[in-house]
């Protein structure tokens, strides 16, 4: 275990580096987070027909879509260990004795949560402040917010869990740019990256509600912004631990399956 | 013109030699792009217009800006990836050569694969116009022309903007995505529901609402205004100063390679 952290931590350091990109992140995430917003109040003043989200609500959602992007995206960047696969570094990885699912697991929980920390602080405080439409609101209540606190910690740990699914779908098919990918921009979707799921046509959410994505950013946000009871919000946290846990335990026999007839490409 | 067929031909046959890889690739772009507009069917799933305009007027913006940019991206990728040029040295392999660098750049890349958006933006559109009752007139279907051509116009003119960048700094190149990104964005809507200000710099400093928003208020009935379907003409000389700053910013050129 202390292996892993120290793994961690190398990776949160050198994460911790890139100062300047950190800095333009946050202006592009003010940015869009503004224009996404005047996007969905054009579309409120032009009539509220059926509405599945209060405005407050909605605009809490997009801003801490913002917020946690970079940690909570499930889109598929991370070219470094498939880099890794195809230039055959993997044998040195191979080489040492230690779990190679774990050591991507924490490399991957390392890079994300450097690159939140450093960008999320000093745009939160600037967000609270923006004049009434576009703030950030508060919590719903109290509880809400203990209850966000949980779900988005466990949600880091299913977004990883998910991430690490690719790396381990680029061992088998050792093409990152087709299935991986289009698997990416699915689970993206279904997470609620694009658009807050209760605005999906219905039969979408209810597939939604069948897949692990929406857990790792959707149900924290709308925990925050109290368009989800206590009562489901519990419920959706139990669901939460249920998928991570298969995803991980999935994740780990799979790559010992696929390890015993890797072929080290490269030379 | 020939060189350039030449070269976009050899790139397009070297690219699907690896026929599996290149069919998944293009089956991802599709998904990609789906996600794109999957965000305005949505939310026109719950409302019925913004600001005025309809589903299918917006999904006109959306697939006329998107037209020219995957128009771009797939045959003046050697641009939209120039800072990899400087970055590896290989810009100066171009200068040595007797023929025009901005040609030879053009001919440097080429990726088929991101006509899976192509394809995709040029269905939203037959789809928008089929679904939108237009009375068809001579100075409509060239409005609609003017549009098509003045996206893939701008979008060329920003590339090779940004590509001047590079001769500067290759640092930061993030703040230049942010303008292009977040204009395209903005772009895909009617621009005028945006604030005051955001219109004024979208229409006069990087010309995105002479695309495609002023040319649809013509188009689709809302202004009888002629000068609106005459906008995009104004998005050429965008041309100018940015094949201008190219050619000084060659001039001033130091490698980076070694």
């Amino acid at each position: 275990m202390k292996f892993y952290l120290s793994y961690f931590k190398l990776r949160f350091i050198s994460g911790l580096q890139y100062r300047f990109a950190a800095i333009t992140g946050v202006a592009t995430q003010f940015f869009f987070g503004i224009v996404i917003i005047m996007v969905y109040l054009a579309f409120y003043e032009s009539g509220d027909a059926n509405t599945p989200m209060s405005l407050t609500e909605l605009i809490s959602y997009l801003w801490l879509n913002q917020i946690f992007y970079s940690l909570l995206t499930l889109e598929y960047k991370d070219r470094e260990i498939i880099e890794m696969i195809k230039k055959g570094d993997l044998a040195y990885e191979l080489a040492r004795p230690k779990n190679i699912y774990f050591m991507w697991y924490f490399k991957i929980l390392g890079q994300r949560l450097s690159m939140v920390f450093l960008r999320s602080i000093p745009f939160i405080a600037i967000i609270l402040f923006l004049p009434a439409p576009y703030r950030l609101s508060l919590p719903a209540s109290i509880i809400h917010f203990i209850l966000f606190i949980i779900t988005i910690s466990i949600g880091i740990f299913l977004m990883t869990s998910i991430v690490a699914m690719y790396n381990v779908i680029t061992l088998k098919t050792m093409d990152e740019k087709g299935i991986t990918n289009i698997f990416a921009a699915v689970a993206d979707l279904f997470s609620g990256g694009f658009v807050p799921t209760p605005f999906f046509p219905n039969f979408l959410q209810t597939i939604g509600n069948f897949l692990p994505f929406k857990y790792v950013c959707d149900l924290p946000f709308r925990i925050y912004s109290g368009n989800v009871t206590i009562q489901d919000g519990l419920f959706g946290i139990i669901i939460q631990i249920i998928w991570t846990i298969i995803l991980v335990s999935l994740g780990y026999i799979l790559t010992k399956k696929l390890l015993k007839r890797v072929v080290v490409q490269g030379g | 013109m020939k060189v350039y067929l030449k070269a976009i031909s050899l790139h397009f046959k070297s690219a699907i030699e690896y026929r599996a890889s290149f069919v998944t690739a293009f089956l991802s772009q599709i998904v990609v792009f789906f996600s794109y507009y999957f965000v305005i069917l949505s939310l026109f799933n719950k409302f019925d217009n913004i600001k005025g305009f309809t589903l299918y007027e917006v999904l006109l913006c959306f697939a006329v800006i998107h037209f020219g940019y995957s128009f771009c991206e797939v045959f003046a990728r050697g641009i939209d990836r120039f800072d990899k040029l400087i970055i590896n040295g290989d810009f100066d392999r171009l200068l040595l050569r007797p023929k025009n660098v901005l040609l030879q750049v053009l001919c440097s890349d080429f990726d088929p694969i991101k006509l899976a958006r192509f394809i995709q933006s040029l269905i939203v559109l037959v789809v928008a116009l089929l679904n939108l009752n237009i009375e068809w007139t001579i100075l409509k279907v060239l409005c609609l022309l003017f549009m098509l051509i003045s996206s893939i116009v701008i979008f060329f003119s920003i590339f090779v903007i940004s590509a001047c960048y590079c001769f500067i700094t290759i640092q930061g190149l993030e703040i230049r995505n942010l303008l292009m990104d977040g204009g395209k964005y903005m772009a895909q809507y009617p621009i005028g529901i945006f604030k005051k200000g955001f219109v004024i710099f979208f229409t006069v400093i990087i010309p995105y609402g002479l695309v495609n928003y002023y040319p649809l208020l013509y188009f689709t009935g809302k202004s009888n205004n002629i000068l609106y379907m005459l906008a995009p003409i104004f998005v050429f000389l965008y041309l100018i100063p940015s094949i201008w700053l190219f050619n000084k910013g060659m001039k001033k050129y130091s490698s980076t390679g070694s």
